[in-house]
């Protein structure tokens, strides 16, 4: 996988109040939502995703209730009054729809939920009501619920929003823009350790997982995401793509967690987004961000976040030891939390779990520094020399070595593993060190998830 | 603490062996913000962890400079910014002397030595036009091999730093360097821009008897420069031998001048492993 981009990114959520407002061109647009999901190729940049991509944020927000209302009728067709709570809300806010609002949006959960003709006051009459658009997704909704799966608009449309998010982001809007009800989704772009923009974005992430809220397993009566296989992978892949980018979203992996308390891998993404916000480049940035009033990060302490870190990354471990990365990031994390022991511990279960290059790598040079701390000079060396081996093309280890032997009065040893260092090439394009990479090379594997994620979805011919 | 000894006072330039365990001690002395100029060694007192020490030699202007300049070429320093600090280098490379020597490292994610140690100007320049900014910072890593370098040949050693502050990417931490430096004579200038407090600079410049500059823009860089460097020159080395004092460990250093004046050098050293 190529990395796109070198700039860290940093959410923040504000949530505003759902209302109503008005009214033919919302109701379109849920319409055309519909016809985007359907149409969506999972994965690609189509003319769906373009079209859905194209809707301002203030659009997205108003979507973003609409969508939770179609998904209350989906499973309630009765459903005459409706509420949406935003995430991180204690409050339900109601929404209010006029009379013909509210009658079209029944017929458009009718194609929805696969129940056109079903013997219902309004999805009987539905057909006549329907474009052929919606005739067919009807028709695949209904087919993916008597495969087992009534969760046909919430799984594609999950995957939908998450590749406009990855795939085709609408430029940030200025905060001036923020008027309106719904969620909103503050990002603050950073380049060198520095804010460098804050803008609102549109909320996909949002309306993502408010729809994979609702996933119901085969045989359940009730929405039960955390026993949902595709709905754990979603996560997996959608976070692992966001640490790649350096595209944080705090939200995300909560609400990860809530869904899916004793995962381990969404448990070790936890702890590496927390070890990443403890890193000097976004705690810089967060020095010199300026937010608008009412909004915070959710982001702690150096200290605070590599206890967070720690404290994920031990519960990833107790839900599945067998993973030395796991052991690898909690004893980086250990041994800047100065307990150079602890980590020296954890570091060797993992180099003795591994024969991965890249995280040997990182545990050799961990374990030189814990070393280094302990006063187990040789040792470090050992450690240091055998990173250095690793990645010949690291400037890492070379500087670790010479500062190491600068420290023990070696002037001579400082300066020769210097001048390694110097004949190094001069470009960064030219030279390999996953020391830069190292908050993000836990996500390596994203590309993979998200294939993995989109497989069954792409030329379903069971959809078509 | 493993360099310096005899020194010619001569017109040769002096020369140091590594055997002998000397102290050198960079040391400004002001009054009321004037330079004082006419010292000699009899002016001088230095108290090595509170013990008064002889002092073997004190040079004005005598020995030639190492000034190692070591610019953060990061995405940080771009456009106007980079402009004016290749001039400001520049600059500083037109106030040395034929004797003295210039070196350059710069540091973004990768650390790289633009030019080593040397008398000639031409291929510092030319390092300096030819350095670009982006990426990341490495501003640990590249301050310990400006210090490295500064002490890879004999001279008195400047070390010229020029960053916004925030390192974001470096191996070594600001904790191992700043060990590092109060085991070495360089002596650390630094500039500092943007809105971050640049603490581990002013540690550095601190332990090292330097001074750090914090400033908002970067047009008048140069002047800065070219004041660091005629700062440098009117300051004093003093050498000694300690004695009466344990080998190894913090060593607090306090140099006194005789009259009524302003002195500034490190606050200590360390020796030992």
């Amino acid at each position: 996988m190529k990395r796109l981009a070198s700039a860290a990114l940093l959410l923040v959520v504000f949530h505003g109040a759902a209302g109503a407002q008005d009214v033919g061109p919302r109701i379109n647009r849920v319409e055309l939502w519909l016809k985007a999901v359907m149409g969506h190729e999972a994965g690609s940049v189509d003319e769906s995703s373009e079209l859905a991509a194209s809707w301002s944020n203030a659009d997205m927000r108003m979507l973003w209730i609409d969508a939770s209302a179609i998904v209350q009728l989906m499973r309630n067709p009765k459903a005459a009054s409706f509420s949406v709570r935003a995430e991180g809300e204690t409050r339900a806010q109601p929404i209010r729809y006029t009379p013909a609002q509210l009658r079209r949006m029944k017929v458009l959960s009718c194609a929805a939920a696969g129940r056109i003709g079903d013997i219902d006051s309004v999805c009987a009459d539905a057909a006549g009501e329907l474009d052929p658009d919606l005739m067919r997704l009807g028709m695949l909704s209904r087919a993916a619920k008597l495969r087992g799966d009534d969760n046909y608009i919430l799984r594609r449309g999950a995957l939908l929003h998450a590749d406009i998010a990855m795939l085709a982001p609408r430029a940030g809007e200025p905060m001036n823009s923020m008027p309106g009800p719904g969620p909103r989704q503050l990002r603050l772009e950073i380049a060198d350790g520095r804010g460098v923009d804050l803008f609102l974005v549109a909320t996909h992430w949002e309306l993502a997982r408010m729809l994979l809220d609702d996933v119901r397993p085969a045989g359940s009566t009730k929405p039960a995401p955390g026993r949902d296989e595709m709905v754990r992978l979603w996560y997996r892949a959608t976070a692992a793509w966001m640490q790649w980018q350096e595209s944080h979203d705090t939200v995300h992996l909560d609400r990860a967690r809530a869904i899916f308390p004793a995962d381990a891998d969404i448990l070790f993404l936890s702890g590496c987004q927390r070890g990443a916000y403890a890193a000097p480049m976004i705690q810089s940035a967060l020095q010199s961000a300026i937010l608008p009033t009412g909004f915070r990060f959710d982001l702690g302490s150096e200290k605070a976040e590599l206890h967070r870190a720690e404290d994920f990354f031990r519960r990833a471990l107790a839900a599945n030891p067998d993973m030395p990365e796991g052991h690898l990031r909690l004893g980086h994390v250990l041994l800047l939390l100065d307990r150079p022991a602890d980590a020296a511990v954890a570091l060797r279960i993992a180099l003795g779990a591994t024969d991965d290059t890249l995280l040997r790598y990182y545990g050799q040079l961990f374990l030189g520094a814990s070393e280094e701390v302990l006063g187990n000079v040789d040792a470090a060396r050992a450690a240091f020399t055998e990173a250095a081996a690793l990645y010949p093309l690291a400037q890492s280890p070379g500087l670790a070595l010479s500062a190491l032997a600068r420290r023990r009065g070696d002037r001579d040893g400082a300066l020769r593993e210097l001048r390694r260092v110097f004949d190094l090439p001069r470009e960064q394009s030219d030279r390999d060190d996953p020391w830069w990479t190292y908050y993000v090379a836990q996500a390596r594997n994203a590309d993979d998830l998200l294939e993995e994620l989109r497989r069954p979805f792409v030329h379903a011919e069971v959809d078509r | 603490m493993a360099l310096a000894a005899a020194v010619s006072a001569g017109a040769q330039p002096p020369t140091f062996t590594s055997k002998v365990e000397a102290v050198r001690v960079d040391v400004l002395v002001t009054d009321k913000g004037r330079a004082l100029t006419d010292l000699g060694r009899n002016d001088f007192e230095v108290f090595d962890n509170g013990v008064l020490q002889q002092i073997d030699f004190v040079s004005y202007e005598q020995i030639p400079l190492n000034v190692v300049l070591a610019f953060d070429m990061s995405d940080s320093v771009a456009g106007d910014r980079l402009q004016h600090l290749r001039s400001a280098g520049a600059a500083v490379l037109g106030g040395l002397r034929k004797e003295d020597q210039a070196g350059l490292v710069t540091f973004s994610n990768p650390v790289v030595l633009g030019s080593a140690l040397t008398t000639n100007r031409m291929p510092v320049r030319e390092a300096l036009d030819a350095a670009g900014g982006a990426g990341n910072t490495a501003l640990v890593d590249g301050v310990y091999a400006g210090m490295e370098l500064g002490e890879s040949d004999v001279g008195r050693a400047l070390l010229i730093v020029f960053s916004d502050g925030l390192d974001t990417v470096s191996w070594l931490t600001p904790g191992a360097v700043l060990d590092i430096a109060k085991r070495c004579d360089v002596v650390v200038y630094a500039v500092s821009t943007g809105r971050a407090k640049p603490e581990f600079l002013r540690d550095l410049t601190s332990f090292t008897g330097g001074r750090l500059f914090e400033v908002e823009r970067t047009a008048n860089l140069g002047a800065i420069f070219l004041d660091v460097l005629q700062e440098f020159r009117q300051r004093y080395l003093l050498s000694y031998t300690p004695r009466g004092v344990a080998v190894s460990g913090w060593h607090r250093l306090d140099v006194r001048v005789k009259r009524k004046a302003t002195v500034k050098a490190r606050p200590g050293y360390l020796a030992g492993s």
